[in-house]
C-alpha cells in the first residue's frame, strides 16, 4: 500500500518540471499571441470592437468567409467519402498512387496552388482562355476562392473517413444484405451511420480549415473588396493599412469560431472514444 | 427447404479453382456440415448459398426454387459471420429488429419478436446493450438472434465459434442443437473443427481442396470412411498397407477378408484402417484363431484423463508399409495406436496386439495429372483417355500460363482441347509462373498417381538444345512422371529397366500394375557390365523382379544383356524389339551434384525413341 502512494507521489513530482517546461515554451509560441489579440481587440473599449465589426467590408469579409466555409465542408464531405469508399473498398490498379495523390494537397504550399489555379483557369490560363470568350471567368470571383478551398481542404475529410471505412470489415455491409436490405438502406442504416462520427469530425475540419486559409485565397480572389475578400485577407489589408483596431475585430470573431469549433470537435472525438 | 447444390465450381482470380464441381443435397429441417481444413472451399460455398459471391458453374436451388443468381436480399437466408459482425452503432435490440424493420414489421410485433429471440439465445435483457459491452459469446448469440429474426428459410453459420474459447463453446454448441430442434431450420455450418462437425452434423460433408470427398452421417464417416483423407481427418488411428491375396488382405501373418463393397484386384494394395479403440492389448497369448497382429513392445504411454493412450511398436510384418501415423526416421517396424480405459490394468511391456475391429478403406480412384500447353499437338492429352478408360481414373488437366493475362484463354483452349482427346469432364487446372515449377508445386499440393507431360522427340544432341521441361522436372518431382514421346494410342510392350541393389522396386510395381490394366507384355531387362556382376546376384535379382510382376497377375520375360554401359544395353535392348514404354527409376536425390552430371535416367529419357515412365523410389 504505501509503496503504491510513494510511486503516485514520485510520478507527480517527477512530471511537474517537465510539465512546466512545456509550458513556459508554449507561452511565447502559442499562448500570449492568443491573448494578444483579445487585449488588442478589445483595448480601445467595446464599442471600438463593436466599430471595427460594423463596417460593411468586415461584415462582407466575414459572411463570405463562413459562406465559403460552409459551402467547402459540404462538397468535400461528399467528394471525400466517396473518394474514401473507392480508395477502401476496391482494389485497382495506380491505387497506391490515387492515394497519393488525394493527399498531396497538405503538402504543397498553399501559394503554389493557388498559383497553379490561376495557371490553369485564369484569364490567360490553360483553361480560362478559352472560357474567357464564353463569359465565364472563374478566377477572381466567389467560384475561385471555392475551388481553392475545396482543393485545399480535400485531404482532410479524407483522413477522417478513410480509417474508419478501413476498420469496418466488408462483412458488415454483407451482413445487412442477407438480412434484405437494399444496397441503399445499407448505405443509409449501415455504413452511414458508422460514418457518423468521422462524417462530422471531417466536415469540422474543413470547415475550420477554409475559414483559415490565406495562401491560396489571396491569389486566385484577387482580393477584391466587397467580391472576394474573406476575413483572412480583410484582417491582412487592414493590417497594411494601418488600421489595427479593424483587423484585431475581425480577427478576435475568427479566433471565437475557431475556438468553438475545435472544443465542439474535442467533446464529440472524447465521447466517441467512450 | 432443402438446399441442392449441382456441380458448383468456383474459380478465384489466378485462375486457382476453389471450389470444384460440387454436387450436394441438405435436406429441409438438417443440420448439415461442411468440414474441411482451412483453403478447403467450405466457407465460399457458404457464401454461395447467401448469395455473396456467384458460382462460375453449376446450379443453386432452394426446394424447387433456381437460386444461382438470386442476389443475398432475395434468398430469404440468415448467415452468421465468423466475426458476428454486429452493427455497431446500434443496440442488441435494434440489431435483432433490424431485419423485421427493413421489412417493414410494425414497431408493437418488432419488440414481441425480439423478445422471444432475445429469450431463445438466453440473452434476456440486455437488448440496451451495445456490441462493445458485449462478450464474444454474447456476440454470437446476437448474431444468430438477428439472422433468425425474420424466420429465414436457411440458417447458414461461417465458423460460428471459431474465435471463442473451448469452455463456452461447448456450452453455445449446446444451445445451437437446441434451437435447431426448437426451430426445425435448414442450417448449414461451416467448421474445421472435427469434435464440432461430430457434435453438431446430423450429416458432414468432408472437403478438401475444393472437392467434396464424402457425405454422411458422423457414426458412418467415423467407423466406414471411404478415402485415406477423410480417415486420417476425422480421428486419429493406424493405416497398414497390405497386398491383396486371394480376395484377403495380408497383415504379415494375419489375413483380413477383404468386404464385397470394397472390391480389390489381386496383388492391389489394401488400406486397412484400426481406430485406436479397436486394439486389444494383453498379457496372455490370445486363443487360436483371434486377429492377432503378434506380440508388440510399448513405447509411449500417455495419460489423459479417462483414457490411457498407448503406441506400440509392433513386430515386423511382411509386406506391410504404413501410411499413418508416419513412422519416425530409421523406424522399420509399423507402430500401432492404441486406447485403453484408464482404469484397466498396466498395459504389459510387450503386449500381445489384437485386433477387434477393421475397416478396408476403398481401392483409390487413380488420379492422372496431365500437363498440356493449350496450343499445338497435345501428345499428354491424347493419351489421357485411353488411360483413363483403361486405368478407371480421374483426370485433371493442368496448363500453366506465363502471365495473369492469358489465364483465361488458355482455360477455354484446355477445355476445348480435353473435350476434342474424349475426356469427359475433366478438373481444370490453370496455375502461373514457370512451367516446371508449377508443375511440380501443383504434384505436390494434391495427391496424383500419375503426371503426363508430353516430351517431344528423342534428342541424341542434347549440348545444342536448351533445357528441355523433363529435365527441369525429373529431380522435382516426387510422382511417376510419364513422358509421352510421338502419338501413342496405347501401350501393348513394356521395358521395365531394373539395376541389382537398386533400392525398393517402385518401378517393377509400377510399370506391372500398369501392365494388367493396359493388358501389355512385360520384359524386365537388366544390364550386366561387361565382366562386372555377379551372375548369381543378377539372377536372384530378376527372379525376384518376375515374382512381384507375378503377385500382380503379370507375366514379365526376364532379358539380361551384356554390354559396355547399362545405357548401351537398354539402347540395343530398344532395338531389338518395337516397345511402347520404358519404364525406369528416378535418378536418387543424393546423385544431384552441383555440377550437371547427366544420369541415367536423363540419357535414357534423352535417347529412347518411345515413351518413358520414371518411377521415383519409394512411391510405389
Amino acid at each position: 500500500m504505501s509503496t503504491r502512494a510513494y510511486a503516485v507521489t514520485r510520478a507527480g513530482r517527477r512530471a511537474a518540471v517537465p510539465a512546466s517546461l512545456v509550458v513556459l515554451f508554449l507561452l511565447p509560441l502559442i499562448l500570449m499571441p492568443l491573448a494578444a489579440v483579445f487585449l488588442f481587440a478589445f483595448r480601445g473599449g467595446p464599442l471600438a470592437f463593436w466599430n471595427g465589426l460594423k463596417t460593411p467590408e468586415a461584415q462582407f469579409a466575414l459572411r463570405f468567409s463562413l459562406l465559403v466555409a460552409f459551402a467547402t465542408a459540404a462538397v468535400n464531405t461528399v467528394l471525400g467519402t466517396f473518394t474514401a469508399y473507392v480508395l477502401s473498398r476496391y482494389r485497382f490498379r495506380g491505387q497506391r498512387i490515387l492515394g497519393i495523390v488525394v493527399n498531396l494537397p497538405v503538402a504543397i504550399p498553399t501559394v503554389v496552388v493557388g498559383t497553379s489555379l490561376l495557371l490553369l483557369w485564369g484569364p490567360i490560363g490553360l483553361l480560362g482562355r478559352a472560357l474567357g470568350p464564353l463569359g465565364l471567368q472563374p478566377m477572381f470571383a466567389p467560384a475561385g476562392v471555392l475551388l481553392a478551398h475545396l482543393f485545399v481542404t480535400f485531404p482532410y475529410m479524407l483522413g477522417a473517413v478513410k480509417p474508419v471505412m478501413d476498420e469496418m470489415e466488408e462483412t458488415y455491409e454483407e451482413a445487412a444484405y442477407t438480412i434484405g436490405a437494399t444496397t441503399w438502406q445499407t448505405f443509409r442504416y449501415v455504413i452511414l451511420p458508422t460514418l457518423k462520427g468521422g462524417l462530422f469530425a471531417g466536415a469540422l475540419l474543413t470547415f475550420a480549415h477554409s475559414l483559415g486559409e490565406f495562401g491560396a485565397t489571396v491569389m486566385v480572389s484577387g482580393n477584391l473588396r466587397l467580391k472576394t475578400q474573406t476575413a483572412p485577407l480583410y484582417i491582412f489589408a487592414q493590417f497594411e493599412a494601418g488600421n489595427i483596431e479593424a483587423a484585431n475585430a475581425v480577427a478576435a470573431v475568427l479566433a471565437l469560431l475557431s475556438f468553438f469549433i475545435f472544443f465542439v470537435l474535442l467533446r464529440y472525438t472524447g465521447r466517441e472514444g467512450d | 427447404m432443402s438446399v441442392t447444390l449441382e456441380n458448383v465450381t468456383k474459380h478465384y482470380g489466378g485462375g486457382q479453382v476453389v471450389v470444384d464441381r460440387v454436387s450436394l443435397d441438405v435436406q429441409t429441417g438438417e443440420l448439415f456440415v461442411l468440414l474441411g481444413a482451412s483453403g478447403s472451399g467450405k466457407s465460399t460455398i457458404l457464401r454461395m448459398l447467401a448469395g455473396l459471391t456467384a458460382p462460375d458453374e453449376g446450379v443453386i436451388r432452394f426446394a424447387d426454387r433456381d437460386v444461382t443468381l438470386v442476389p443475398p436480399q432475395k434468398r430469404d437466408v440468415g448467415l452468421v459471420f465468423q466475426n458476428y459482425s454486429i452493427f455497431r452503432h446500434m443496440t442488441v435490440g435494434e440489431n435483432i429488429e433490424f431485419g423485421l424493420r427493413i421489412r417493414g414489421v410494425p414497431a408493437v410485433e418488432r419488440e414481441q419478436r425480439r423478445e422471444e429471440l432475445l429469450e431463445l439465445v438466453g440473452l434476456g435483457g440486455l437488448a440496451a446493450r451495445y456490441d462493445s459491452q458485449l462478450s464474444g459469446g454474447q456476440r454470437q448469440r446476437v448474431a444468430l438472434a438477428r439472422a433468425l429474426a425474420y424466420k429465414p428459410a436457411v440458417l447458414l453459420l461461417d465458423e460460428p465459434f471459431g474465435a471463442l474459447d473451448v469452455k463456452i463453446r461447448t456450452q453455445l454448441r449446446q444451445n445451437l442443437k437446441e434451437i435447431h430442434k426448437t426451430l426445425g431450420v435448414t442450417t448449414v455450418l461451416v467448421t474445421h473443427d472435427q469434435e464440432e462437425a461430430f457434435e453438431l452434423g446430423q450429416r458432414i460433408a468432408v472437403m478438401e481442396r475444393g472437392r467434396l470427398l464424402e457425405v454422411n452421417t458422423p457414426e458412418k464417416l467415423y467407423a466406414q470412411p471411404r478415402s485415406l483423407f477423410v480417415a486420417t481427418f476425422l480421428g486419429g488411428g493406424t493405416i497398414l498397407v497390405g497386398r491383396c491375396q486371394d480376395h484377403k488382405v495380408a497383415l504379415g501373418g494375419l489375413s483380413l477378408p477383404i468386404p464385397a463393397e470394397v472390391p480389390h484386384d489381386e496383388g492391389d494394395r489394401v488400406r486397412v484402417l484400426i481406430r485406436p479403440e479397436q486394439v486389444r492389448l494383453t498379457a496372455e497369448r490370445p486363443r487360436p484363431g483371434a486377429p492377432v497382429l503378434g506380440q508388440g513392445e510399448v513405447v509411449e504411454q500417455n495419460f489423459s484423463g479417462a483414457t490411457r493412450r498407448t503406441r506400440v511398436r509392433l513386430p515386423p510384418l511382411a509386406g506391410v508399409r504404413q501410411v499413418v501415423p508416419p513412422l519416425p526416421f530409421g523406424e522399420e517396424n509399423p507402430i500401432l495406436d492404441a486406447v485403453v480405459p484408464a482404469h484397466d490394468p498396466p498395459t504389459p511391456p510387450a503386449p500381445w496386439v489384437t485386433l477387434e475391429a477393421w475397416h478396408i478403406l476403398r481401392q483409390p480412384t487413380p488420379r492422372l495429372l496431365v500437363c498440356d500447353e493449350g496450343e499445338g499437338i497435345a501428345p499428354a492429352l491424347e493419351l489421357a483417355k485411353p488411360l483413363v478408360d483403361a486405368l478407371d481414373a480421374i483426370a485433371t488437366v493442368l496448363g500453366v500460363s506465363p502471365d495473369a493475362r492469358r489465364q483465361d484463354a488458355l482455360r477455354e483452349a484446355l477445355t476445348e482441347r480435353a473435350a476434342a482427346a474424349g475426356l469427359a469432364q475433366p478438373a481444370i487446372r490453370v496455375r502461373r509462373g514457370d512451367l516446371a515449377e508449377q508443375i511440380a508445386l501443383e504434384e505436390r499440393e494434391a495427391p496424383y498417381d500419375f503426371v503426363i507431360v508430353g516430351a517431344g522427340d528423342s534428342d541424341p544432341r542434347p549440348a545444342l538444345r536448351h533445357t528441355n521441361l523433363y529435365e527441369e522436372l525429373l529431380p522435382r518431382i516426387k510422382t511417376p512422371l510419364l513422358l509421352v514421346r510421338g502419338r501413342p494410342r496405347r501401350f501393348e510392350r513394356i521395358l521395365i529397366c531394373t539395376a541389382v541393389g537398386e533400392p525398393g522396386k517402385a518401378d517393377i510395381r509400377a510399370g506391372g500394375w500398369l501392365a494388367r490394366r493396359l493388358n501389355a507384355t512385360v520384359t524386365l531387362l537388366h544390364v550386366t557390365i561387361s565382366g562386372r556382376t555377379m551372375p548369381a546376384l543378377v539372377h536372384a535379382h530378376l527372379t525376384r523382379g518376375v515374382a512381384t510382376l507375378r503377385e500382380l497377375e503379370v507375366k514379365g520375360r526376364p532379358s539380361l544383356r551384356e554390354a559396355a554401359t547399362p545405357l548401351e544395353g537398354i539402347l540395343a535392348e530398344l532395338r531389338s524389339e518395337p516397345y511402347d514404354l520404358v519404364v525406369t527409376g528416378a535418378p536418387p536425390p543424393l546423385a544431384r551434384t552441383p555440377i550437371r552430371s547427366v544420369s541415367i535416367t536423363q540419357a535414357i529419357v534423352r535417347r529412347a525413341g518411345c515413351s518413358i515412365l520414371v518411377v521415383p523410389a519409394g512411391t510405389w
